[in-house]
């Protein structure tokens, strides 16, 4: 929670001839994040030079890449395969040596060759159809046979050229590790990192795998110098979140991770712009039929994120009383967005300030959070002076916000905010409230100064990041303002009519009423979904993040991978 | 009553033509807030845009980053629409 997993940093040597035994652990283990060396590191590695690949590379590479032609040749891809069984490496194995040189000629000779000449043909003959009808009758009909033929190897060998495909990519990998180790002559030496609750179990594998002949040992590290890779630590609610995250930036190991709040916060944002009962009920439609086209792991994760958020919106469409701009048979729970199109709204009309009120109250609280997580990252990652002028700068932005709000409660009486006006009154025109945030405003400025005086031109940005959260209300209201027009026009302006005096051609103008319904609100739903989404992640990024958020963090990649053809 | 004769002599109008007037003042002026920044977030975006689509052709991943500096400027025409908005309500 809100903390990069916790790594432990490993160094490991061995003899040269451990090295092959212990790559296929660490592989087989998908745990060691290497720290690659290079020849440039320093005197620790005097004497040390990059590693060989191991013995065979280049024939896996080579059998690879046949496997690859083979695969696209034939046009078998990963995501569609046609048994999904695992085949044990060994057996896998036995495949390439026999089966691979027969398939390969078989292929490269009957398919590959004879179908390029083939196509060929049929573009040349294609020019002089009228002529060569018959020819390209034969010729379609021999294609069509090779073809079959391609279909056959298909379905007889799709798998294991798959599995195979896997197999030697994994060789391919593990031989070319070397190139990240240091070596001499005669020995091996390694350095990454493991996550902290799996290192034990790591090291003692290592062992086995080695029968002890490696020496192995975690080493002390200090967490802001080194750095170390970041994997993300989050309750399973959260992971979708970790999308919108690596598009920004992936945390430092030393930063606060603020996933968890995230994936809280950006659906209450969607939710509280679209706020249309029904409109969360078609993005949940959208959420879960479009799981048959986007298959890959970030496009589910941006398909769960869209879940939530129309959850969100159908709980704040039942709130504001909303589906589809009509209101629903209660009066808005929440403050009323219903405008008053085509005197619809007339015993209510839009309740536009409290909303306002509303969205900075949320700007407020949001931008004051963010304020306090750069509390916690300078102290932590910061030393000395500096960290000491990092925090209370971030305490003078805080001091420089509230003092503002303080001032304008003082003098004005807003609905849903304290009232301070009737404070007694002290200096200068200022009752004792506005005294208070004046000397907060001060000092806030003079903290921020102390750190850079250059900062003192971005304080403007307080009312406007603050402000900028007015955009959950906005862009909310515009969005009811085209559903409610749509309707009237569609219902009210089209329909309607025609219903009370029935005709032939009143047929007809009803049909256009419900395209101008389909139309407009297809229409605002795509900008409900685009607006909804984007403001509401924009505020994340541009108003939030910038208070505490640097990112830059090395994404965590252990070595080996995620078998879906193979076992062992 | 008198003062409402007066300024019907003053003006040559009815407190209904003054009410009216005002609404429409308000309509022009709201009008003008949202046009206005929509123009300003428009001509802010064109360069930001173009920038962006040349950024995403050279490298794919680039699209959601992208798409989000291209939106910055959005802040604009949304404080028009809250002036609009608080001019109306």
């Amino acid at each position: 929670m809100f903390k990069a997993k916790p790594m432990t940093r490993l160094f490991m040597a061995g003899l040269k001839e451990q090295m092959a035994s212990v790559i296929q652990e660490i592989y087989r283990q998908h745990l060691f994040h290497v720290q690659g060396f290079s020849e440039a590191r320093g005197e620790d590695y005097e004497g040390f030079r990059m590693g060989m690949p191991l013995p065979g590379a280049g024939e896996a590479a080579a059998q690879l890449v046949t496997v690859r032609g083979l695969l696209s040749t034939l046009g078998i891809s990963r995501e569609t395969p046609e048994s999904v069984g695992k085949k044990p490496a060994p057996e896998v194995r036995a495949w390439l040596e026999t089966q691979l040189p027969r398939i390969r000629n078989d292929v490269e000779n009957e398919i590959s060759r004879r179908r390029s000449i083939l196509e060929t043909d049929r573009k040349k003959y294609d020019e002089l159809c009228r002529i060569y009808d018959a020819r390209l009758a034969e010729i379609q009909k021999e294609l069509a046979r090779i073809e079959e033929k391609a279909e056959e190897i298909r379905k007889a060998h799709a798998d294991w050229l798959l599995a195979s495909e896997e197999l030697l990519m994994a060789d391919v990998e593990q031989k070319e590790i070397p190139l990240q180790f240091a070596t001499t002559e005669q020995a091996f030496v390694a350095e990454g990192w493991v996550p902290a609750p799996d290192a034990e179990r790591f090291i003692s594998a290592l062992q086995k795998a080695t029968g002890g002949k490696i020496f192995i040992t975690e080493v002390p590290m200090d967490e802001v110098p080194d750095q170390p890779p970041v994997e993300y630590n989050n309750p399973s609610f959260a992971r979708p979140a970790e999308l919108f995250m690596d598009v920004y930036a992936r945390p430092k190991y030393t930063e606060i991770d603020p996933t968890i709040l995230l994936s809280i916060v950006f659906p209450l944002f969607f939710g509280l712009i679209v706020g249309d009962a029904g409109y969360g009920l078609l993005f949940l439609a959208m959420a879960y039929g479009m799981r048959r086209f986007l298959t890959g792991p970030e496009g589910r994760m941006l398909l769960t994120n869209l879940r939530n958020a129309s959850l969100s919106s159908l709980v704040f469409g039942i709130l504001f009383s909303e589906f589809f701009g009509f209101r629903l048979p209660w009066a808005p729970v929440l403050f009323s967005r219903h405008l008053n199109i085509g005197g619809e709204a007339a015993a209510h009309g839009p309740a536009i300030p409290e909303l306002m009120v509303l969205s900075i109250w949320i700007g407020v609280l949001h931008i004051t959070l963010g304020r306090f997580f750069g509390i916690i990252n300078h102290a932590r990652q910061d030393h000395g002076r500096h960290r000491t002028l990092a925090v209370l700068a971030n305490v003078g932005w805080l001091c420089v916000m509230w003092g503002i709000l303080t001032l304008i409660w003082s003098q004005f009486a807003l609905p849903l905010m304290p009232d301070l006006t009737g404070a007694p009154s002290a200096v200068l025109g200022l009752n004792l409230a506005g005294l208070g945030g004046a000397v907060a405003l001060l000092a806030g400025i003079i903290l921020i100064a102390r750190d850079s005086v250059l900062e003192i031109i971005e304080i403007p940005t307080i009312i406007s990041h603050v402000l900028s959260y007015a955009r959950l209300v906005a862009v909310g209201l515009s969005s009811v303002a085209i559903a409610m027009v749509v309707n009237f026009i569609a219902i009210g302006m089209i329909i309607q009519p025609q219903l009370e005096n029935l005709s032939a051609l009143g047929i007809v103008i009803i049909i256009m009423g419900v395209l101008v319904f389909l139309i407009g609100h297809t229409l605002n739903i795509a900008l409900g979904l685009l607006g909804g989404g984007l403001h509401s992640i924009r505020l994340h990024y541009v108003e939030w993040f910038t208070k505490f958020y640097k990112g830059g963090g090395e994404k965590y990649t252990p070595l080996g991978m995620i078998r879906r053809f193979t076992e062992d | 009553m008198v003062e409402t004769v007066a300024v019907e002599t003053v003006a040559g109008m009815t407190p209904e033509m003054i009410a009216a007037t005002q609404m429409g003042l308000k309509a022009i002026g709201a009008g003008l807030a949202v046009g206005l920044t929509g123009l300003g977030t428009g001509i802010a975006e064109m360069a930001i845009g173009s920038a962006a689509v040349g950024a995403v052709a050279e490298n794919k991943d680039m699209f959601g980053l992208a798409l989000l500096l291209t939106v910055i400027p959005e802040t604009i025409v949304i404080f028009g629409l809250v002036v609009a908005l608080l001019l109306l309500f």
